[in-house]
C-alpha cells in the first residue's frame, strides 16, 4: 500500500534521523527510552518535518484529485469537519495519503488500525492510551491507562480525555501562535482515524459496535473532533442504520496504467532502461492486478532478470538492445504472471547446488514442484492407500463401487467405458462441467473403509510377492497391520488437509468426508505404492 | 516391578493376571511372567475371571523346588530392573545425540539466515522510540512490509517427531541470543482467534500475566533495554494444522508492525510447499518473503538411529530377525514416525528385561568397559543353570558347564557381534550411493536362515571347487533372488564403482574394520593398489584427452580397474560370509536379544476391535462357565445375550433386518429355555426347581428388553449402527471380518 511513498519517506527518514536530536525532544535513543521519554502533545502529530503541497502531490502520482478533495474537506485550521469515509481497494494509497496529509498539516490525530486492535476493548483502550499520552512499559506492567470494555464507558472516558487534550491544545495555541516550530501541534482540532474499518463488521456479527463508531461524532457532539474512516469497501456494504450523520465518502479509484507507470518510474536510477522494461511488462501485468505492492514485488524480480545481460546498469538502451533484452525476458514473464508465492531457498545452499535449483526452477515453471514421480514427503504405506481410496471415493460415483471392486476388477470397467463413450458428446461435456462445479464428492467413513479394504486386498498380492522372499511372517504381519490403525491415519490425513471432514449428512447424521487431493498428487502416491489407480478411475 | 508386586508371584495370583493381560490389548508394561511361571503353566492353567466353576486347583502343581529360589528371584528382579534402567538410559541418550547431530546443520543454516534477515530489516532504517511505538504504520517501501519466513520442510506427514525438533530449534536460536517464541497449531485455533495466539506469544516473551493481548505491548517491550539488538523469532510448529484465517490475521498484523517489531517467522510444513498456498489467501502470501529449509527425511533419521542403537550397539541390547522385520514393517506401513519406533524399541527392551532372567548380565557385559563386569559370586548355581538350559547353549554343545566356558562364551558373543556390526556398516557404506536403507539391510543381516543357507552353500561349493574361485559365481547363482536382495545389491554396487569412489569406500572400510585385523590388512593392501591405479588412470585420462584413439590402453585400464573392483567385491563377500553371523546364530544370544515378536505386536498394536469380535464370538472361552463351554460353536440360551446377538448377526449381510434378528434371538432364547428345562431334569437339582422355572418363563417384554440392551451394547462397541430414518427397520453392520 505504501510503495508510492518510497521517495518521500526515504528523504524524511534521513532527515528524521539527523534531526531527531536537534529539535524533536522525544527522539531519544531507543536504548534507554522510558527513562527520559516524557510524552507531550507533540506525540499526537505525525512527528516529522511537514512537507509542501507540491511534494505531497508529486509523491502520489494520479492522486491529485483525491488529495485536494481531502484537504478541502479537512478545511482550514480550527474548522470543524463532518465524518469522512475514505474507501478504495487495497494498495491504492489511502492510509499513506491520509498520514502524509496530516504530516503536512501538523494537526494532532489518533490512529487506530482495526486489524491490530482486533477487539472493541483493545480498540477503545488504544485510543484512550494515545489521547492520555500513555505508553505501555515494564513499569506499568504493559497495562492500558484505563480499562474499558463497554461503549458507554468508552464514551465517558473519551469525552473526558478529549476535553483535556483540547484544552491543552487551546493553551498551546495561545503560546505558540507567534512562532510556529516544525513538527509541533497545529490547531485545536483533533482527529480520530479508524483504518481497516471493514474488519469491524466481522467482530461480533452484530452491527452495534459498527453503528456506535459511525455515530461517535453525534454522540460526542464536540466540534473539535473529526472522525475519519478508512475502508476497503464502499459505504453501501455496511448496514447503515439511521440515527447518525452519513459520513462523506471519498473514493480512491484503482490506478490506471499511466498512473502505475508514473509510480514505478519514480526514483529509478536509470529511467530510460526502466521505462523500456515497463514497456514490456506493465501491460500484461495490469490485466491481472493493479495493486502496487503485488506489482512491485513481481517487477523487482523481473527487472533483475531483465538486467542480467547488461554489464553496465547506467547504459541507455537503444532499439537493438531493447529487442535483445526483451527476448531475454520474454520466457520469464508468463510464468511470473501466475506466480503468487515464490519460495527461495537458503542463498548459501543456492551456490552449492546451483544446478539443482535451476532444475527446480524449470520444474516450477511446468507447474509441478519437486520430482515428477516422487512425493517429497514421507507417508506410511497405509496412509498412502487411504489417500488413494479417499480420492477414489471422492471421484467415483458411489453407485459404481460395486462394479469397480468386484472380483473381476478393472476389466469390467473397460467395457462400460466404451458404452459411455457412445453417448453424445454434449452430455459428456455437461457432466464434466457439473463435476468441475461440484468439486470432489463427499463420502461416508464406511465407504472409505470399504474401498480401502478392497484396494489393500488387491495390493496385498503385490506386496505379498515382495514379502514372500523375506519371510512368511512379513506377509502375515502386513495383512494384519495394514488395517488396524486406519482411523488414526485418517485423522492425520485430515490434519494435513488432504481430506476434509465435512458437516454431517442431513439424512443419516454421520460425518461426511471429502478428499481435496489433486489428481497429480494421488497419481504420484499411487505410483509410489505401485497401485494401478488409473484403472479404477471412472472417466466420463 | 516393585518387590511387593513380585512377592505375590505365586501361581494363584499370577494366573488371573495373565488372563488380565489377554483381556487388555493396550497394556504396555506388565509384570514379568518369569520363566518359572511359564514353566508352571506348561499345562495350560484354566484361568477364570468371573465364573469360577471348574475345580482344577493350580496350586497343587506348585513345584517345591522352584519356591526355594523365591528370594533370589526378587533379588534378580531388582537387578534386572536396574540394568533395564541403565541400558535404556544409554539408548535414549544415544538417540537424542544422534537426532541432535542430524539437525545441527540445518539449525546453523537457519540461524545464519535469521541473522541475515535481521540485518536486512535493520538496513531499512533505525527507528526512534517514538516511531517504534506509535500506532500508525511507518510508511516506506513495500518490501519492508514483508516478513521473512523460513518454511521448514519436515518431510513427514505425521508430525509427532518434529515437535521435539522445533523445540530444539527454539532452544538453539535462544542460545544464540534471539528472542524466540514457540507457537503450536493449537494456538491458531478458530475458537480462540487471533487473541489466543497473541496472548501465548506475549506470555512467552514477557513472562508476565497480561490483561489484554495487544501487539503494541510487544512493540514497547521490544524497545526496552537491550531487547532491540536481537531478532524476534516466532516458530509455528505446523501450519497445515493451523486455522487459516487466524494465521493470516496474525501475519497481516505483524506485517503492519513490520519495522517496529522485526519478526522473523519460522513455519513447519509437513507436506509440500503448496501448503501455505492452500491455506493462506494471496494478500497474505504477499506479506511473506519465504525461504525454505529441509530437515532430514524420516528414513535418514531412522537409519542414523538404527546405526547408533542396533548396529553399533551402544548398549548391547539387540533384537531378533523377526522383531526387526516387524519393526520395519510397522515403520514403513503403519506409522512412519521415529517416535513410534522408539516406543517399540522401549517396549521390546522392557519385555526383554522382564522375561529373560539372565538379562541383567547385559549391563555388565557391554556397559562396563573392562569387559569383566561379571562377578562370579553374583551367579549362583540356580541362575547358572538357566544359562545352560538356554536352547542356544545346548545347540552348540558346549560340554563343560563351568563358569569359565560361560564367560568365554559371553566374550565370544560380544566379539562376534561387533564383527557383525562392522560388516553391516561396511555394506551400508557401500550401498549408500544406491539408496539402500540400513533398516532393510539390518533385517536381512539379522536373518539366521539366510546365514545358514549361505554357510551351507559355501561349504558345498568349496567341496565342489576347492580352488577358491567360487566366490565369483556366488552372486551369479542368486542373481536377483529375494533373499540377499539388499546385500547382493550392495555388493554389486561395489563392482560397478568408479576408481575414485572405490578408493574412498576402501578408506572408509579401513576405518570401520580396525578391530578385525585380517580384514584390515587386506584392505590396506587393496587400497594401496587402488591408489596406484587411480594415479595412473587419471594421468592416462589426461593423455587420452589429447590422443583420443588409444583404445587399447583405455581397455587395459578398464580391465585393471574392473579387476580391482572385483577384488573389493570378493573381499566384502568374504566378510559377509565369515564375519556376519546374525545374533540368533550365536550361543547365549537369548541374553542380549529380544525375540518375542508376538508380545511386541500385542503391546504395540493391540487390535482392539478384532479382539472385541473374537471375544464376543467365543465368549465361553473367557467366561469359562460350565454351562456353555462344552457347547462348541452352537448357541446356547445360557450364553450372554450380546454374544448370542452378535453370533446371529454373522448370518446377515451388511444390513440386518431387525425383525428377523429379533425373531431368531427370541427363538434361541426360548429354545434354550426348553433345553434348559431338559437339562435341569438331568441335573441333580431338586424337582421343585422346575416348578419355580415355570412361572418366570420370559414374557415378550423382557425378551424385547434383553434384545434392546444387547443391541445397544453392540452399538456401543462400534459393531453395528442403529437404524436410520431412511431404513427404520434395519441396522447396519459396521465391522466385517476379523
Amino acid at each position: 500500500m505504501a510503495k508510492e511513498k518510497e521517495e518521500s519517506v526515504q528523504i524524511s527518514r534521513r532527515t528524521t534521523r539527523s534531526s531527531a536530536t536537534a529539535y524533536n525532544n522525544n527522539g531519544i535513543e531507543s536504548a534507554k527510552p522510558n527513562v527520559s521519554h516524557t510524552p507531550t502533545l507533540d506525540d499526537l502529530v505525525f512527528g516529522q518535518e511537514p512537507i509542501s503541497l507540491d511534494d505531497l502531490l508529486s509523491s502520489f502520482p494520479g492522486r491529485r484529485v483525491q488529495i485536494l478533495e481531502l484537504l478541502r474537506l479537512l478545511g482550514t485550521i480550527n474548522s470543524s469537519m463532518p465524518p469522512l469515509f475514505i474507501y478504495g481497494s487495497a494498495s491504492t494509497g489511502k492510509t499513506s495519503i491520509v498520514l502524509q496529509i496530516f504530516r503536512r498539516l501538523s494537526r494532532p490525530f489518533v490512529y487506530t488500525s482495526c486489524l491490530s486492535c482486533y477487539s472493541p476493548r483493545i480498540l477503545f483502550e488504544s485510543i484512550l492510551n494515545q489521547l492520555l499520552l500513555h505508553k505501555k512499559n515494564a513499569v506499568n506492567g504493559y497495562s492500558s491507562a484505563k480499562r474499558c470494555e463497554k461503549p458507554s464507558d468508552f464514551v465517558n472516558l473519551l469525552r473526558e480525555a478529549l476535553t483535556n487534550v483540547i484544552d491543552s491544545l487551546k493553551a498551546n495555541l495561545g503560546k505558540t501562535s507567534t512562532t510556529k516550530l516544525k513538527g509541533q501541534v497545529n490547531g485545536r482540532m483533533i482527529y480520530l482515524i479508524f483504518d481497516k474499518f471493514e474488519l469491524v463488521r466481522e467482530w461480533d456479527k452484530s452491527s452495534s459496535i459498527l453503528s456506535f463508531l459511525f455515530g461517535l461524532c453525534d454522540i460526542l457532539k464536540m466540534a473539535e473532533v473529526g472522525v475519519i474512516f478508512i475502508s476497503n469497501n464502499s459505504l453501501d456494504t455496511y448496514h447503515s442504520n439511521t440515527g447518525y450523520v452519513e459520513p462523506i465518502p471519498v473514493h480512491f479509484p484503482e490506478y490506471t496504467e499511466d498512473d502505475l507507470r508514473q509510480i514505478f518510474m519514480r526514483n529509478q536510477a536509470n529511467r530510460k532502461l526502466y521505462s523500456s522494461f515497463l514497456d514490456v511488462v506493465l501491460r500484461p501485468f495490469c490485466r491481472i492486478t493493479r495493486r502496487v505492492d503485488e506489482l512491485s514485488t513481481a517487477f523487482s524480480m523481473l527487472f533483475k532478470k531483465y538486467c542480467e545481460p547488461l554489464n553496465d546498469l547506467g547504459v541507455v538502451p537503444n532499439e537493438e538492445m531493447k529487442r535483445r533484452l526483451f527476448s531475454h525476458l520474454q520466457p520469464h514473464v508468463a510464468p511470473s504472471l501466475n506466480e503468487r508465492f515464490r519460495i527461495a531457498s537458503q542463498p548459501s545452499l543456492d551456490c552449492e547446488v546451483n544446478q539443482e535449483t535451476r532444475r527446480k526452477g524449470s520444474a516450477r515453471k511446468s507447474g509441478a514442484s519437486g520430482d515428477l514421480d516422487e512425493i517429497d514427503f514421507h507417508m506410511s504405506t497405509s496412509a498412502k492407500y487411504l489417500l488413494i481410496s479417499a480420492f477414489l471415493a471422492s471421484r467415483n460415483p458411489a453407485t459404481l463401487d460395486a462394479s469397480l471392486f468386484d472380483s473381476t476388477g478393472g476389466s469390467d470397467s473397460r467395457k462400460r467405458k466404451r458404452k459411455a463413450s457412445e453417448k453424445s458428446i454434449e452430455q459428456k461435456e455437461a457432466a464434466e462441467q457439473e463435476l468441475l462445479m461440484k468439486g470432489p464428492g463427499t463420502f461416508s467413513l464406511e465407504r472409505l473403509l470399504a474401498i480401502f479394504q478392497c484396494i489393500t486386498s488387491v495390493a496385498e498380492d503385490l506386496l505379498g510377492e515382495e514379502e514372500e522372499g523375506n519371510d512368511k511372517l512379513g506377509v502375515e504381519l502386513g495383512s494384519n497391520t495394514l488395517m488396524s490403525d486406519v482411523l488414526l491415519q485418517l485423522t492425520s490425513l485430515c490434519n494435513s488437509n488432504f481430506i476434509i471432514k465435512g458437516g454431517s449428512c442431513p439424512l443419516e447424521g454421520s460425518t461426511r468426508y471429502r478428499s481435496t487431493v489433486s489428481e497429480d498428487l494421488s497419481l504420484k502416491v499411487a505410483r509410489s505404492v505401485k497401485f494401478p489407480l488409473s484403472k479404477y478411475l471412472y472417466r466420463r | 516391578m516393585a518387590p511387593s508386586a513380585a512377592v505375590d508371584d505365586s501361581p494363584f495370583a499370577s494366573s488371573p493376571e495373565t488372563t488380565e493381560n489377554h483381556l487388555q490389548p493396550f497394556f504396555v508394561l506388565h509384570k514379568a511372567c518369569s520363566r518359572k511361571a511359564e514353566r508352571v503353566s506348561t499345562v495350560p492353567v484354566k484361568t477364570r475371571r468371573r465364573i469360577d466353576l471348574c475345580p482344577s486347583p493350580p496350586s497343587a502343581e506348585k513345584p517345591e523346588v522352584e519356591s526355594v529360589t523365591e528370594d533370589d528371584e526378587i533379588g534378580y528382579m531388582n537387578l534386572r530392573t536396574e540394568s533395564f534402567e541403565i541400558v535404556w538410559t544409554k539408548i535414549e541418550s544415544t538417540i537424542k545425540d544422534v537426532l541432535r547431530n542430524i539437525n545441527a546443520n540445518v539449525f546453523n543454516e537457519i540461524h545464519q539466515w535469521v541473522c541475515e534477515s535481521f540485518s536486512t530489516i535493520r538496513s531499512f532504517g533505525e527507528l526512534t522510540f517514538r516511531e517504534a511505538t506509535q500506532a500508525f504504520p511507518i510508511v516506506s517501501h513495500a518490501s519492508s512490509k514483508q516478513l521473512f519466513t523460513g518454511l521448514v520442510l519436515t518431510k513427514n506427514m505425521e508430525f509427532v517427531d518434529d515437535l521435539l525438533t522445533f523445540k530444539e530449534l527454539g532452544r538453539h536460536l535462544k542460545s544464540q541470543g534471539c528472542h524466540v517464541a514457540n507457537l503450536s497449531s493449537l494456538d491458531f485455533m478458530a475458537k480462540s482467534g487471533i487473541g489466543g495466539c497473541l496472548r501465548s506469544l506475549l506470555r512467552q516473551f514477557l513472562a508476565a500475566p497480561l490483561d489484554a493481548a495487544d501487539i503494541s505491548i510487544l512493540a514497547s517491550w521490544y524497545r526496552e533495554q537491550g531487547n532491540c539488538d536481537n531478532p524476534v523469532v516466532v516458530i509455528v510448529d505446523d501450519i497445515e494444522r493451523c486455522c487459516g484465517s487466524v494465521l493470516s490475521d496474525f501475519i497481516l498484523m505483524f506485517s503492519e508492525w513490520s519495522l517496529k517489531v522485526p519478526v522473523i517467522l519460522i513455519m513447519g510444513v509437513t507436506t509440500t510447499l503448496d501448503a501455505p498456498r492452500n491455506i493462506l489467501p494471496s494478500n497474505v502470501l504477499q506479506c511473506l518473503c519465504p525461504y525454505k529449509f529441509t530437515l532430514g527425511t524420516p528414513t535418514e533419521r531412522m537409519d542414523a538411529v538404527i546405526e547408533a542403537v542396533l548396529v553399533k550397539q551402544c548398549s548391547g541390547f539387540s533384537v531378533s530377525h523377526k522383531v526387526a522385520l516387524f519393526m520395519r514393517n510397522y515403520f514403513v506401513r503403519q506409522d512412519g514416525t521415529l517416535t513410534s519406533f522408539i516406543r517399540a524399541l522401549k517396549i521390546a527392551c522392557v519385555q526383554h528385561f522382564s522375561m529373560e532372567p539372565l538379562s541383567f548380565i547385559l549391563k555388565g557385559l557391554f556397559l562396563e568397559e573392562d569387559g569383566q563386569g561379571l562377578q562370579e559370586e553374583l551367579l549362583p548355581q540356580a541362575i547358572f543353570k538357566h544359562a545352560f538350559d538356554l536352547p542356544s547353549y545346548g545347540r552348540y554343545k558346549i560340554e563343560e558347564q563351568k563358569f569359565e566356558s560361560f564367560g568365554h562364551c559371553l566374550s565370544e558373543l560380544k566379539r562376534l557381534q561387533s564383527q557383525w556390526s562392522t560388516v553391516v556398516l561396511c555394506l551400508y557404506e557401500a550401498g549408500k550411493g544406491d539408496q539402500i536403507r540400513l533398516l532393510d539391510l539390518l533385517c536381512e543381516a539379522l536373518d539366521p536362515a539366510t546365514y545358514n543357507c549361505r554357510i551351507s552353500d559355501r561349504r558345498t561349493k568349496v567341496e565342489k571347487d576347492p580352488t577358491g574361485s567360487s566366490n565369483d559365481s556366488w552372486h551369479q547363482q542368486y542373481p536377483l533372488s529375494r533373499r540377499d536382495h539388499f546385500i547382493c545389491q550392495a555388493i554389486r554396487k561395489v563392482r560397478d564403482l568408479p576408481g575414485a569412489q572405490l578408493y574412498k569406500l576402501l578408506k572408509r572400510w579401513e576405518e570401520l574394520t580396525v578391530d578385525i585385523i585380517e580384514i584390515h590388512e587386506k584392505l590396506k593392501e587393496l587400497k594401496s593398489l587402488v591408489k596406484v591405479e587411480n594415479g595412473r588412470s587419471s594421468k592416462q585420462d589426461m593423455a587420452n584427452s589429447f590422443k583420443r584413439h588409444s583404445s587399447r590402453s583405455q581397455l587395459n585400464i578398464v580391465k585393471e580397474s574392473k579387476a580391482l573392483n572385483e577384488k573389493a567385491a570378493t573381499l566384502i563377500e568374504c566378510m559377509v560370509g565369515d564375519y556376519m553371523q546374525p545374533v540368533e546364530c550365536l550361543p547365549l544370544h537369548e541374553i542380549v536379544c529380544f525375540q518375542n515378536v508376538e508380545k511386541l505386536q500385542l503391546a504395540l498394536i493391540g487390535d482392539p476391535r478384532r479382539r472385541i469380535q473374537v471375544d464376543l464370538l467365543e465368549s465361553y472361552k473367557i467366561l469359562r462357565c460350565s454351562c456353555c463351554s462344552r457347547s462348541g460353536h452352537s448357541l446356547l440360551p445360557s450364553m450372554h445375550d450380546t454374544s448370542i446377538l452378535y453370533n446371529l448377526a454373522q448370518e446377515h449381510g451388511d444390513h440386518i433386518n431387525l425383525h428377523d434378528w429379533y425373531q431368531s434371538f427370541k427363538s434361541k432364547v426360548l429354545s434354550s429355555r426348553s433345553k434348559g428345562k431338559h437339562k435341569s431334569k438331568q441335573s441333580p437339582l431338586p424337582k421343585k426347581r422346575k416348578d419355580t422355572n415355570e412361572p418366570d418363563k420370559p414374557c415378550e417384554a423382557s425378551i424385547q428388553a434383553r434384545f434392546c440392551r444387547a443391541a445397544t451394547e453392540l452399538q456401543i462397541t462400534g459393531l453395528i449402527r442403529m437404524p436410520t430414518k431412511r431404513r427404520p427397520d434395519y441396522v447396519q453392520r459396521v465391522a466385517f471380518g476379523l
